[in-house]
């Protein structure tokens, strides 16, 4: 093929400094549970489709986010009210506030960099400075704790919105590498974590529960009060 | 983004030396080279990204997010010549990476007028030791006769896995001097299938880098380690011997569940 990961724009939103939110089916769901309420609350419509040869239909790893060099998935199309598209991270927006909200795709061992690196050149080329990521973190507190690239954002967090730190160690998966990789690009970036209680055999059951509690953080911080 | 090379302020070399200690079997090159970064208070100066790392990120104990990295240390010493660490969090894991990261960070070595390219490695052993022997393989005899002078042994055969092998290999093809350090060890790995780190192996390959580097360096916090890596070690092999024990005993006791 010409090209391994590719954008297909769908749509446009006239938007003003837009903030980049993103969320994948990680632990709990929580990222994902969040994006499909965000794009309900907002009503934001599709403006693209990043479609990448590294994303399987099929993962051999469970959890999806877990890549192994040596489980690289089977490639397909996934079907959906009845029509049949390849794996994407989709991107909608919506202009008040200025929003892209990522759902985010899981790509295998292969492709997690170059998704991500295409993804925040996408975000980039659409002026956004600024991204919120939504996921979930093992612990027993129902509690939501924060990340990010800089201390100056640690601590605005803390100093507004009373978001402390708190979870430490490995972030894997698509918005673990989008949030790494933010530095590199010149954008600053935040993640909210939501407490959950893993399932031992099902690390992505969705917890609404918790991706409730990140919502409504992530709506305090972007002034959503309808 | 391949292999990316980050130079975070402006870098000149004056007879320019390469010191490679990348995380490999019992942390024995990174721990080397973190260890002289820290006692010669050697200064960030680039930082090498790539998409052959492993995928994921890491959430620092002050909330910060870092990514998997090679960093470039650069020391200054009193005759004026610049070393440079190459450290890090992680390897490429794939051949195609190792080749991949080793050829960028080499090549901008040689942009800069590389002299030497050293790196330090693990040498696995079932032979019992007292004080491990640090082995060497040169790209050439007079450094084999140097690296031997300061107390390195020739290895015969053997392989040297990931990056810390592959920047010797490539130094070679590139015509330039470079000599890999591998210090015995027992490779001893925790239960969980992890190396547990060799600071004794590390202070043996310690000793012959300072030496042929010329460099001074405080050696007692690495003592330290030695002592309470001995300890931890002590502990876990006891307390595999009495899950071994156990597991033996709790065998001769029952009796058997099936028939054949």
């Amino acid at each position: 093929m010409e090209k391994e990961t590719w954008i297909e724009r769908c749509g446009d939103a006239e938007l003003i400094e837009p903030i980049a939110v993103v969320g994948s089916p990680g632990l709990k769901s929580i990222g994902k549970l969040v994006m499909d309420s965000l794009i309900t609350k907002t009503d934001a419509t599709k403006i693209a489709d990043l479609y990448s040869i590294h994303m399987p239909s099929i993962y051999e790893t469970k959890p999806s986010y877990a890549a192994d060099p040596t489980l690289l998935g089977t490639g397909g199309v996934i079907i959906e009210s009845g029509e049949a598209d390849f794996p994407k991270v989709q991107f909608y927006a919506c202009s008040n506030p200025s929003l892209i909200i990522t759902k985010g795709y899981h790509a295998n061992f292969e492709g997690q960099y170059e998704v991500a690196i295409k993804v925040l050149d996408f975000l980039a080329e659409n002026h956004v400075k600024r991204i919120i990521v939504a996921a979930g973190y093992g612990s027993k507190d129902k509690k939501i704790c924060c990340a990010a690239t800089s201390k100056e954002l640690v601590a605005e967090m803390k100093e507004k919105y009373s978001i402390d730190i708190g979870y430490k160690g490995p972030f894997m998966g698509f918005s673990g590498l989008v949030f790494g990789l933010s530095k590199l690009k010149s954008m600053e970036a935040l993640c909210l974590f939501a407490g959950t209680e893993p399932m031992e055999n099902d690390l992505e059951f969705p917890d609404k529960e918790a991706s409730d509690r990140a919502l409504d953080t992530l709506n305090k911080i972007l002034g959503i009060t309808k | 983004m391949s292999v990316e090379i980050k130079i975070l302020k402006e870098f000149t070399s004056n007879q320019l030396v390469l010191v490679c200690g990348l995380p490999g079997t019992a942390y024995i090159g990174k721990l080397s080279v973190d260890y002289l970064i820290q006692q010669l208070k050697a200064e960030l100066v680039g930082e090498v990204y790539s998409k052959y790392f492993p995928p994921f990120v890491v959430i620092r104990e002050d909330g910060l997010v870092e990514l998997l990295r090679n960093e470039l240390h650069q020391f200054k010493d009193e005759s004026g010549r610049t070393i440079v660490f190459l450290a890090g969090n992680a390897q490429a894991f794939s051949p195609e990476g190792q080749y991949e990261i080793a050829d960028a960070v080499l090549d901008w070595a040689i942009n800069n007028g590389v002299q030497r390219v050293y790196s330090v490695a693990a040498y696995i052993t079932e032979r019992p030791f007292e004080a491990p022997n640090v082995f060497c393989t040169t790209t050439t005899l007079a450094l084999l006769e140097e690296a031997k002078a300061h107390g390195a042994h020739l290895l015969d055969n053997g392989v040297i896995g990931g990056e810390n092998g592959i920047i010797t290999g490539l130094a070679k093809k590139k015509n330039k001097e470079a000599v890999c350090l591998l210090a015995e060890t027992h490779g001893y790995q925790a239960p969980t299938g992890e190396y547990v780190i060799d600071p004794r192996a590390a202070k043996a390959a310690l000793k012959v880098l300072t030496s042929m580097l010329n460099l001074k360096v405080d050696m007692e916090p690495m003592e330290k380690q030695v002592v309470q890596m001995d300890e931890a070690i002590a502990k876990l092999v006891e307390i595999e011997r009495r899950i071994r024990e156990e597991m033996a005993g709790s065998g001769k006791s029952k009796k058997p569940a099936y028939v054949t």
